[in-house]
């Protein structure tokens, strides 16, 4: 008799995978990429809040620390945008007059050629990515925002800067037409255009990032639209909004806040718990949405990464 | 009828705050919320409490007077007590440190212990014996501005209009004085 014995490894024709879907089998894994995007921590808030569709494509951040995001509620309700109101719950009904299109940044100073580019055509040249980043105000508030955009130094590199350049400076746009606390001249609340910098090193730390979105889709209007600055380790007023010129420079730029009150703030701004604010304690910190306070950490918890820029700086003195 | 009306009234600050904190659940910092529904009810009130006395030709709420300013402690112990348990944490050497080492915040326990010595002195066997030292309340007025105005990252157009309601306020009642003087 000829019985066929079939070995253990032979499958049914029909079980076969089809030679096109094989071939397409990278295409698949990507597809599956793409919807762990939209896993975890953000369709758990998506589900909680009214977050406009995530339509950016970005690289996600594995979080690997656990932070737990604030919803995107809490980070699109409650911000500080002096050019419109001192009022942090009022920037949200105001910003509706910022208008992103055809929004220009010019790039100079020193460099090895000045440029003026649509912030469009920037962000077309970078590869997003999803940074889930702690942000501490000097006031004494903090969150966790999954921010989306790049890093710095990539644009720095764009830029070219020449060796002499040793700071960059960052400027807020200045329009009256959009910004109402602009037109108030000497009632303004602080001195426009909003200025801020950062010394060359610090600028090219690979925490140092240029945001051009918020929870998967593009920054709001009251988050610092079309395109900001954020840097973790350091107060929240470093973290330059709605950004329409960078500069290099040889000198330590004046930025705004130390202009306004050179006792109070400096121009380093590193979160740092052991040095109080001339006005109030910087050692905890409320969360949002929470009760109870937390301890402030080190650098805000990227001494890691950034604690080597101040080597043998005196912290004391450079607020 | 007015009882009752001046009553509710004053009470509007605290239940509002409660309906938003505790029910509502919408207040995203809502330590901070609490400082400032609590130390601008307080202040408010504490500045009406001194009006009474200038107005009390046009509308008596003299009898009013004590309540109103009960009112106005009230708030600023939900304020101290807003400190101690929510923003210390009941840290008592934090507290302590803070108080000694920030004038933020002496200045403003400064105005409180004012205050309190107005509370405690403000029943009647008291009030007969310290009544004159009552006039503390403009000291008091005086820290609570500045302690107001120092928990601003700047001062604002909202802030002038205090700093001017300050000085109106005191330059009437320098003229109520001169007045009264010159009558006797």
């Amino acid at each position: 008799m000829n019985i066929i014995k079939k070995p253990s490894w032979l499958i049914s024709e029909n079980e076969v995978t089809p030679q096109e879907l094989f071939d397409n089998r990278r295409t698949f894994l990507k597809l599956g990429a793409a919807s762990l995007i939209t896993g975890g921590s953000i369709v758990e808030a998506l589900a909680k809040d009214n977050i406009p569709v995530a339509n950016l494509q970005y690289i996600k951040d594995k979080n690997p620390n656990n932070l737990k995001l604030n919803t995107y509620d809490q980070i699109s309700t409650y911000n500080n945008f002096y050019e419109f109101t001192t009022s942090k719950t009022g920037v949200k009904d105001l910003a509706h007059t910022l208008d992103t299109d055809n929004w220009k940044i010019e790039i100079d100073g020193l460099v090895e050629k000045p440029i003026t580019i649509d912030v469009l055509d920037l962000v077309k040249k970078f590869q997003l990515e999803e940074r889930i980043y702690r942000f501490r105000c000097v006031e004494g508030w903090s969150m966790v925002v999954p921010w989306n955009g790049f890093a710095l130094k990539d644009l720095i590199k764009l830029a070219n800067p020449l060796s002499s350049a040793k700071y960059v400076r960052f400027e807020t746009k200045y329009d009256e037409e959009m910004f109402p606390d602009q037109r108030r001249g000497v009632f303004g609340s602080v001195d426009y255009p909003y200025v801020e910098g950062l010394r060359m090193d610090e600028a090219m730390n690979d925490l140092s990032f240029m945001a051009v979105g918020l929870y998967g889709s593009k920054l709001p209007k009251q988050n610092g639209a079309p395109i900001r600055l954020v840097l973790p380790w350091k107060y929240g007023f470093k973290s330059i909004k709605s950004i329409s010129k960078i500069t290099f420079v040889d000198k330590e730029p004046l930025n705004t806040w130390q202009k306004a009150n050179a006792r109070e703030y400096g121009f380093y701004a590193n979160v740092n718990p052991n040095v109080d604010h001339p006005r109030w304690s910087q050692k905890r910190e409320r969360v949002l949405g929470k009760f109870f306070k937390q301890k402030t950490l080190m650098f805000n918890g990227y001494e890691k990464e950034v604690a080597h820029l101040y080597k043998g700086m005196d912290l004391r003195k450079f607020i | 009828m007015k009882r009752l009306a001046i009553h509710l009234l004053l009470l509007l600050p605290v239940l509002f705050l409660a309906f938003k904190v505790l029910v509502l659940e919408d207040v995203t910092e809502p330590v901070k919320y609490i400082y400032t529904v609590t130390g601008v009810s307080a202040t408010v009130i504490l500045y009406f409490s001194i009006c009474i006395s200038m107005i009390r030709e046009k509308i008596n709420l003299m009898k009013f007077r004590r309540a109103v300013g009960l009112y106005g402690f009230f708030y600023a112990f939900l304020h101290l007590i807003n400190f101690a348990i929510f923003d210390a944490q009941l840290d008592f050497e934090f507290i302590a440190k803070e108080t000694i080492d920030k004038p933020f915040i002496y200045l403003g326990m400064l105005a409180f212990f004012i205050l309190l010595f107005m509370t405690i002195t403000s029943i009647k066997s008291l009030y007969k014996k310290y009544n004159t030292y009552h006039r503390f309340v403009y000291l008091a007025l005086i820290l609570i501005t500045v302690h107001f105005l120092m928990a601003q990252k700047t001062i604002s157009v909202e802030n002038f209009c205090y700093i001017g309601i300050i000085l109106v306020v005191g330059y009437y009642k320098l003229l109520q004085k001169i007045v009264q003087n010159n009558k006797i």
